[in-house]
């Protein structure tokens, strides 16, 4: 295990370093200038190569780069290009706004989704299971900005239950007031994907002859369905789990902005507009690390839950 | 007994309670609204954007301001200088610096040192977005604690302009901004109303107020300035009642709609930002005069504002906008007339019309208008293949001259030399190193723009830029369309503490009588 663990951390180094690169190049060949965006319009093209030359971004490219390796390496990420701001800093002040609401969703997408998915395969083209795979397809096909403004309209306008600035702090009850309609506008999504994938996961292990045979044993049917069956449906369930948490991350950016909250994604198209280099480059490295480790977590929980898996 | 004592007693604690009651209490913090996704470089002498420029405003000052709720240079009056005087030629002017005006954070009083600091740091590219306004400034010096005098190479009307609380006339101080270095956008210190407190990312800014202002200080303790990029989540949070005064869509339907809430007062004001069409004269068909006079004709500037919604915007009058300081309000601009815009292209050779080219930003905003455009053009069989591109890009590929026809939106300091030097001098010409946005590539009134900047005599002045924009337009360098205002919507137990007519920055100064009346 150990040995496996130390083997995959090595491939994060490459791939981080090979993400690092891609990104390094890629924002400096999209057109677009973060001189010209910190000057604004008026700026003369004097006054733009100035700030160029304040920047850093007058130099060699592969001075640039070396200097951008160098630093990361020492954990320096450098300064935001428009804010001045160190980019560790504004990382670290909305990444946990941004674990939060991915945990929260994916917390309640599994609550809803698990359940109904087996529920649904339980009770295969039965009306439960025709209702389920509806509900799972709407919310699969909704767009989460249009949810986000119905749940907003509809809780903090209509029934004032909730407040439409989702980024209050303090209080239990401030922070509950602050994450239920992010978590569960994402949630409900989330639940809709894992519900599809525990259908189909769980009909195909229903079919397997050890259910029959623990079910013709006498073994109580919610003891097959929830000890026997689902644990041996978990694996395509955890990869789904591994993906979405990925994905969520990055594309949670519309549920951020609709509902006022901080986080990564919304930082992520902030500094892509901007042209921000140094925040695009220190934010890739959080996502490639994320993405890396949680994919290292996909891979031991699969061991965990089937231990004819072995890590090698 | 027990009745006699405690009955009266629970009544009294009953007032003592509701006297003390916070609901009766006056509101003194003001959350604002800004359809912005996060802050910029809260700089004065760096950021332009909108959402930056209004709330810097409420923390600085400038030398002299114009009015709170005015736009004119005409409403200028003293703000960080008491009194001014100047000599006959108006090349040497001295300013008396107000004693005992406080920077924020306890860096000292205010002085003449600050403000020549400030003023040469406004004036420095390294520093500053704005240092060409300031190439005229031969000499900026402290003669005593409270004196400054500031030399120019030659006259400059409207000199006080550029020295109101805009751009690079914002006063920093100097203890501050030297010890801070690049950090000082994470922490302007100037010496206006409110003083920056916190910033949170993606979240707001806090101001509070500085109880050492000189006019006396605020009547509001707090300021939080939300950013909220969606436009419908800002307008949802200021319908909720978690925001009092918020940025609005520019459009009629907007307006009206959120004019129908109870409470609430919506103000469109100047500055109006003017919607333009620039046509690179060099580029073929557009250096044919005819071809641009094709395009002029073919524009429908009525039908362009009935779209855009008459309350929000309104026909633009020249190649400046109207209210500014030596506009034409009356210019000769060509009339709508597609059926002379297709013979005027026959006469130039094309009978079946051109296909032009413009690069153009995805703003929504914007790209609705140039959607708009493109069809007017099209009965005249004029095709504007219009390549859409991300904003930065936009404004990258304009500069290096790779479109046709420039659909830019802009409003600046309201005197005709900015806009005519900005968009039609030689020297902002794109592509050479003192470039701004001239896109035309026209020079044919720079003789009477140099000529207004050193004029002293005002209806002289008045008279060269008003040759200048005859000039651009008979030549069809821009085909001006329509002109946008700024919206805006606040509760109506807001008293803002003066009548709002526009702002400089964009946003309406909170100023300190800015209070709520419950």
């Amino acid at each position: 295990m150990a040995a496996f663990i130390i083997r995959r951390l090595g491939f994060a180094v490459v791939t981080l370093l090979a993400v690092l690169t891609l990104v390094f190049v890629l924002v400096r060949i999209v057109p677009g200038d973060p001189a010209q965006v910190i000057l604004g319009d008026q700026a003369s093209r004097d006054a733009i190569l100035a700030m160029r030359v304040r920047l850093g971004l007058d130099r060699p490219l592969w001075a640039q780069y070396v200097e951008f390796l160098s630093g990361a390496v020492q954990g320096n990420w450098g300064a935001s290009m428009v804010t001045g701001r160190p980019v560790i800093e504004e990382v670290l002040r909305v990444l946990p706004w941004t674990i939060e609401l991915t945990c929260a969703s994916l917390l309640l997408g599994a609550v809803i989704g698990v359940p109904l998915g087996v529920w649904a395969a339980v009770r295969r083209n039965r009306l439960t299971d025709y209702i389920a795979r509806i509900a799972s397809l709407l919310g699969l096909s909704f767009p989460p900005f249009v949810s986000a403004i119905l749940l907003l309209f509809g809780f903090a306008i209509l029934v004032p239950l909730f407040p439409v600035i989702s980024a209050t702090t303090g209080s239990i009850s401030a922070w509950w007031q602050a994450i239920a309609l992010p978590a569960i506008n994402l949630g409900l999504i989330t639940a809709a994907y894992i519900t599809r994938v525990t259908r189909s996961a769980m009909l195909e292990v229903l079919s397997e002859d050890y259910v029959r045979t623990a079910r013709a044993k006498g073994v109580p049917w919610h003891v097959v369905i929830w000890r026997h069956a689902l644990r041996n449906a978990l694996i395509p369930i955890i990869t789904v789990f591994g993906l979405y948490l990925s994905i969520l991350i990055g594309n949670s950016v519309l549920t951020e902005i609709v509902f006022n909250r901080p986080g990564l994604g919304k930082l992520i198209v902030g500094a892509l507009n901007q042209r921000d280099y140094t925040m695009l480059q220190g934010m890739m490295v959080i996502y490639t690390l994320i993405v890396v480790l949680v994919n290292l977590a996909t891979d031991l929980a699969y061991a965990f839950v089937d231990p004819r898996i072995k890590l090698q | 007994m027990i009745r006699r004592i405690v009955f009266p007693s629970a009544m009294v604690l009953l007032g003592l309670l509701w006297g003390a009651s916070p609901v009766r209490a006056e509101k003194r913090i003001l959350t604002v609204g800004m359809g912005s996704a996060d802050a910029g470089k809260l700089d004065p002498h760096l950021t332009a954007t909108t959402p930056d420029k209004g709330l810097l405003n409420w923390m600085f000052n400038g030398l002299v301001r114009i009015k709170p709720g005015q736009v004119s240079p005409e409403f200028i009056e003293p703000d960080i200088a008491e009194s001014w005087t100047s000599n006959p030629a108006a090349t040497e002017w001295t300013f008396k610096i107000r004693p005992g005006v406080q920077c924020h954070h306890g860096y000292g009083e205010f002085t003449s040192e600050d403000a020549a600091y400030s003023l040469r740091r406004a004036a420095t590219k390294a520093t500053s977005s704005f240092s060409s306004d300031f190439a005229s400034f031969a000499n900026v010096e402290a003669l005593d604690k409270l004196t400054l005098k500031i030399t120019l190479k030659n006259p400059i009307p409207g000199f006080l302009g550029y020295l109101v609380n805009y751009h690079g006339g914002n006063m920093v101080c100097k203890k501050a901004a030297e010890e801070m270095q690049e950090n000082f956008s994470r922490k302007p210190i100037g010496t206006g109303p409110f003083e920056f407190n916190e910033y949170q990312p993606q979240q707001f800014v806090k101001l509070r107020a500085n109880k050492q202002y000189f006019r006396g200080p605020p009547q509001l303790d707090e300021i939080v300035y939300r950013y909220i990029p969606s436009d419908s989540s800002r307008d949802l949070a200021f319908q909720s009642g978690e925001l009092d005064l918020i940025y609005g869509r520019q459009e009629e339907i907007w307006v009206d709609r959120i004019s129908k809430l109870p409470g609430v007062k919506v103000s469109t004001m100047e500055l109006a930002e003017m919607s333009t069409l620039y046509l690179n004269t060099q580029s073929k068909p557009l250096d044919d005069i005819r071809v641009r006079q094709a395009i002029a004709y073919a524009i429908d500037r009525q039908s362009i504002v009935a779209f855009k919604g008459q309350s929000t915007s309104r026909p633009a009058v020249s190649v400046v906008p109207s209210g500014y300081l030596g506009t034409d309000e009356h210019a000769p601009l060509y009339p709508y007339d597609v059926e002379k815009a297709k013979r005027l292209l026959s006469e130039a050779g094309y009978p079946n019309g051109i296909t032009i080219k413009a690069v153009h930003t995805t703003l929504t905003s914007m790209q609705k208008v140039i959607e708009a455009v493109q069809a007017q053009l099209k009965k005249a069989n004029i095709n504007l293949d219009v390549e859409l591109v991300e904003h930065a890009t936009f404004h990258q590929k304009i500069r290096e001259d790779l479109s046709q026809v420039v659909h830019y939106q802009a409003a600046r300091f309201p005197v005709a030399d900015v806009y005519l030097t900005q968009f039609f001098h030689s020297r902002s010409q794109v592509k050479t190193p003192t470039a701004v946005t001239n896109f035309t590539h026209c020079n044919l009134a720079d003789g009477e723009i140099d000529a207004a900047r050193i004029e002293t005599d005002a209806a002289k002045q008045k008279a060269l830029w008003k040759t200048a924009q005859e000039k651009l337009i008979r030549e069809v360098c821009g085909v001006p369309i329509y002109e946008q205002l700024q919206v805006w919507a606040w509760k109506d137990s807001l008293d803002l503490g003066y009548e709002l007519k526009g702002s400089l920055n964009l946003s309406p100064p909170i100023i300190e009588k800015t209070r709520f009346t419950k």
